[in-house]
């Protein structure tokens, strides 16, 4: 009997992975790396790039597109940083060691868990299934990274049970300034990261069950090389309790209902920057509850996703002034002036098999934007008379085409949708932007933005080689950017004047990737990829921080038990660069990448060795996205020690 | 579950903001009795905001009352003069309105007091007071205190002008400004010189001040904090005289904090009487250079 169960819970297993309506996951490693952070990890996609401060905490760009038009989330649960200044996406309160997968889908394709222009990158939590054989699954990695004293120590359990299956991580990181190319120490470039994690699912019968999972992270100590200021401390708490519930039988295959809270802390200050003549702090909350509740259909050749999804955020940043003395305040004011923003949405992605060579996808998304400024009045003052609440309809429309005949496939897409403007697009105030040394101030009467988007692929794929061609477009309605305002004066120390997010006619991107590969030998595998993008404004002008063409190549060799991976990747000189928006041209670098493991068993316990080096040679560098020009990391010689059972 | 909260909960509490402006900025709107006076059976009973008179600016409601019955009394001719001796025995006013209006609505007689000093041992206020019933004037005076203005916001100065008058600005409203377009109402007043030789004391030609008619004054708001770097915000509009005698501007905070009005005052003729342009410059480290006309607010 009970193996009976087991194996209907494993065929839903099966199935529900089939019901999965297209994307990209990949494992928690790269090709060089074997232990890395999730910035590190998400660096690694073609289709993301990022806007480094520092050593840490990087802010994604998908589709070379910043996070205001993407939707971040860890397990469909929106999570909102509390920093003004982007200090804290998402992916900087998870840890490498709580994550499967990541879950990345381009343009309105992501628009399954709320809206969007660019896509959708969703963080997948470690969930180990019930009865598996191997009741105890477990890691340990520690290292240490030369360039910036980095010592790591991550570890995570698994059980799994009949009944009752356990994940759980805990992790630290501590790293101390880097050094650049030069090796000039990077001052204020140093970390301090604890991460732990857990998650309890508990079988309430055959075909039900209920979990529930916590997050806690803490940086302490965080440095921003490019700003005037660091993080003193920010915390996380990600907590959601889900449901979830498979039927054997009929159309339905599985309704997942799961409740969430989140609550985030981040306080900026520059207690540790005697030079500042000016002191400031900048503290943010960001509290967000939601419910996502999801059902997957299935009936022969067609799957269906039906999601609803509502939250609720609240988002609180100050900016608090002090003489050089500290001792009385000088000012005070709100940069997000308590903002609420209430979502509900309904979403429902399609795949049908028309032939064993074909399938079309397609979808949408009808979602309803609420917002209200508690203090509006911070909001009049550069928009007099703006409204205090502002209700938005967003909706979403895709459809793709796909099709492979023999070792070749191709496809093509469509898609349309709005997405909200940002709190800080929307209701910001004197948010400095360190990048080009302006205050920005939100409008809460945006229009939406609007993106019409088209995507297209073609790929050959044999047992020695493949090759992967995509192309992306988008022209975007209201383009939302920040313009020199004549009026007002600056406020933050370092700031050259005010700027006001204001909308564009429209403006467009492109994205080009290609990816190849190759096996020279059965033991030594190829890997090259290029990516290419270009944005405009209405005006033919360039947009900011739009990478240039980018390449990386990379060969991997095994023997035995021993792996080699050497890599190349740079960036070609940065020609279409933007100096309305703070940008100068960004020159070419190229950068060499190598390491070794070895891998060995200490009795059933697996253990995997390695050490290498990023930028061997010890280049100096930074590229398009490094803000302030900070460079990049010079010779960094990283070792790692991996144990598994 | 306890740990979980202890974990939920914040570490840096959050500010609040509207405590906060309650607290730095006390705000009257209620008239209370500052002073009274009893003159053979009357008593003249004089009411402020807050029942205290403040260096600045203040409203004088003054009514005259049957001692016995406390029932208001048809009067006419109500006159106020304030006078402060200094230590040397030298006589001064400030700007006032001598004869006081009658205002039905309220049944009192309205007028204004700028008091440019507060009481200490050598500087003694006293009021000097006259009316008519029957056709008998009834003279008294009373000894007051002047108190320091706490609300930064009600602020004044006084400065010799390029013409050499002696003029006074004295902060009327916002008692409270918020982050918004607020909307500024000062006073703007001179002394008079007095042209006849001195009469029986007190003689009010003596102690003559005026509201200023048809004057401008340039408005430039700016944080002068080093840290503030010398901020100012967008929208602020120039004072100018209104019907009722009062100058009326806007000053646009963007934030709470110390605030300097930058003034340029003009005559009719567009002529500068004080004041000096400021630099707009941001300057963060360095105290915010002021106008020669300035008054300090606390927001």
């Amino acid at each position: 009997m009970n193996a009976q169960n087991r194996k209907g819970r494993k065929d839903s297993i099966t199935l529900l992975d089939q019901v999965d309506v297209k994307g990209s996951k990949k494992k928690i490693e790269t090709d060089i790396k074997m232990s890395v952070s999730v910035d590190e990890f998400l660096a690694s996609s073609e289709k993301i790039s990022f806007i480094k401060r520092g050593a840490y905490a990087w802010e994604p760009l998908l589709n070379n597109m910043s996070t205001e038009r993407s939707v971040i989330t860890i397990d469909g649960m929106h999570v909102f940083g509390a920093c003004t200044d982007k200090m804290d996406p998402v992916t900087s309160y998870l840890e490498a060691n709580n994550l499967s997968a990541i879950d990345i889908k381009s343009g309105q394709e992501g628009s399954s868990h709320g809206a969007t222009v660019a896509g959708s990158i969703d963080l997948k939590r470690k969930n180990t299934p019930f009865g598996l054989e191997k009741k105890w699954n477990g890691a340990y990695q520690t290292g240490f990274e030369f360039n910036n004293k980095q010592f790591f120590n991550l570890g995570n359990i698994s059980y799994s049970g009949d009944k009752l299956a356990v994940d759980g991580s805990i992790s630290f990181r501590k790293a101390d300034n880097y050094y650049d190319g030069n090796n000039a120490e990077v001052n204020h470039s140093q970390y301090n990261k604890f991460n732990t994690a857990i998650g309890i699912a508990y079988k309430t019968s055959p075909l039900s069950s209920v979990r529930v999972d916590a997050i806690f992270d803490r940086a302490k100590n965080v440095g921003f090389p490019a700003l005037p200021m660091d993080l003193w401390l920010s915390r996380a708490m990600i907590t959601s309790a889900s449901y979830r519930q498979l039927f054997n039988e009929g159309l339905i295959k599985s309704w997942d209902t799961k409740i969430y809270y989140n609550t985030i802390e981040h306080y900026m200050d520059d207690t540790r920057r005697p030079e500042n003549l000016v002191h400031m702090d900048m503290p943010g909350w960001s509290t967000t509850y939601g419910l996502i509740s999801s059902i997957h259909l299935k009936k022969e050749r067609y799957t269906s996703a039906i999601e609803f999804n509502m939250y609720n955020n609240t988002s609180i940043a100050e900016m608090r002034m002090y003489p050089q003395d500290r001792k009385n305040r000088t000012m005070f004011a709100y940069s997000w002036p308590w903002v609420t923003t209430r979502f509900a949405g309904l979403s429902m992605n399609n795949s049908w098999e028309i032939s064993d060579k074909s399938r079309v996808n397609f979808g949408g998304s009808l979602g309803l934007n609420y917002n209200e400024s508690k203090y509006v009045e911070f909001n009049w003052i550069f928009h007099p008379g703006a409204s205090q609440q502002k209700t938005r309809i967003l909706p979403s429309l895709h459809a793709g085409y796909q099709f492979t005949e023999d070792h070749f496939s191709f496809s093509v897409g469509t898609g349309y949708g709005h997405r909200a403007p940002s709190v800080s697009e929307g209701y910001g105030y004197y948010i400095y932007n360190s990048f080009d040394r302006y205050d920005y101030i939100g409008n809460p009467d945006l229009k939406n933005e609007i993106s019409y988007e088209t995507n297209a692929s073609a790929g050959f794929k044999n047992e020695k080689m493949s090759i992967e061609a995509k192309v992306n477009y988008f022209y975007i309605q209201n383009y939302i950017i920040g313009k020199i305002l004549s009026l007002g004066s600056p406020m933050n120390y370092q700031s050259v004047g005010v700027k006001a997010y204001t909308s564009l006619d429209h403006a467009t991107l492109f994205n080009m990737s290609l990816n190849t590969s190759y096996s020279i030998l059965p033991e030594l595998h190829w890997k090259g990829s290029l990516t290419y993008a270009r944005g405009r404004d209405d005006k033919g002008k360039n947009l900011p921080f739009i990478r240039p063409l980018s390449y990386l190549t990379s060969l991997h060799f095994t023997h035995h038990n021993v792996g080699i991976h050497t890599s190349v990747n740079g960036d070609f000189i940065q020609l279409n660069y933007s100096p309305e928006y703070g940008e100068d041209k960004t020159p070419a670098y190229a950068i060499w990448n190598f390491s070794v493991d070895y891998n060995f068993k200490i009795k059933k316990i697996k253990t995997v060795f390695q050490v290498g080096a990023e930028n061997l040679l010890n280049k100096y560098y930074s590229t398009y996205a490094d803000w302030g020009n900070i460079p990049r990391m010079g010779r960094n010689i990283f070792t790692s020690l991996q144990f598994s059972f | 579950m306890s740990l979980l909260l202890i974990v939920v909960s914040c570490t840096l509490d959050k500010t609040d903001y509207e405590s906060e402006i309650n607290t730095v900025v006390p705000e009257h709107y209620e008239f209370k009795q500052a002073t009274a006076v009893n003159k053979d059976g009357y008593t003249i009973s004089i009411e402020t905001l807050n029942g205290i008179f403040y260096q600045g600016y203040n409203e004088i409601r003054l009514k005259v009352l049957d001692t016995q019955t406390n029932e208001n009394i048809n009067v006419s001719d109500v006159t106020f003069l304030p006078v402060m001796t200094k230590a040397d025995g030298n006589k001064t006013s400030c700007p006032y309105l001598y004869t006081l209006d009658y205002k039905p609505d309220g049944q009192y007689y309205s007028g204004y007091s700028v008091f440019t000093d507060i009481s200490h041992t050598a500087a003694n206020w006293k009021l000097y007071l006259s009316f008519t019933v029957n056709k008998k004037m009834y003279k008294a005076n009373k000894d007051v205190t002047v108190n320091e203005q706490t609300n930064k916001n009600l602020n004044m100065t006084s400065f010799t002008g390029n013409d050499g008058e002696q003029y006074y600005i004295a902060l009327i409203a916002p008692q409270k400004p918020k982050v918004a377009e607020n909307k500024l109402v000062a006073g703007i007043y001179k002394y008079n010189k007095p042209v006849t030789s001195t009469g029986d004391f007190p003689d009010p030609s003596q102690f003559s001040y005026s509201e200023v008619k048809g004057y401008t004054l340039q408005l430039d708001p700016r944080m002068p904090e080093p840290s503030m770097g010398n901020h100012s915000s967008l929208n602020n509009q120039d004072l100018i005289q209104g019907n009722n005698g009062l100058y009326h501007g806007v000053v646009n905070y963007t934030m709470t904090g110390n605030w300097t009005l930058n003034f340029i005052m003009l005559d009719q003729n567009g002529k500068i009487i004080k004041g000096t342009k400021v630099s707009t410059d941001f300057t963060p480290g360095v105290p915010g250079a002021k106008s020669e006309l300035f008054i300090d607010t606390l927001f």
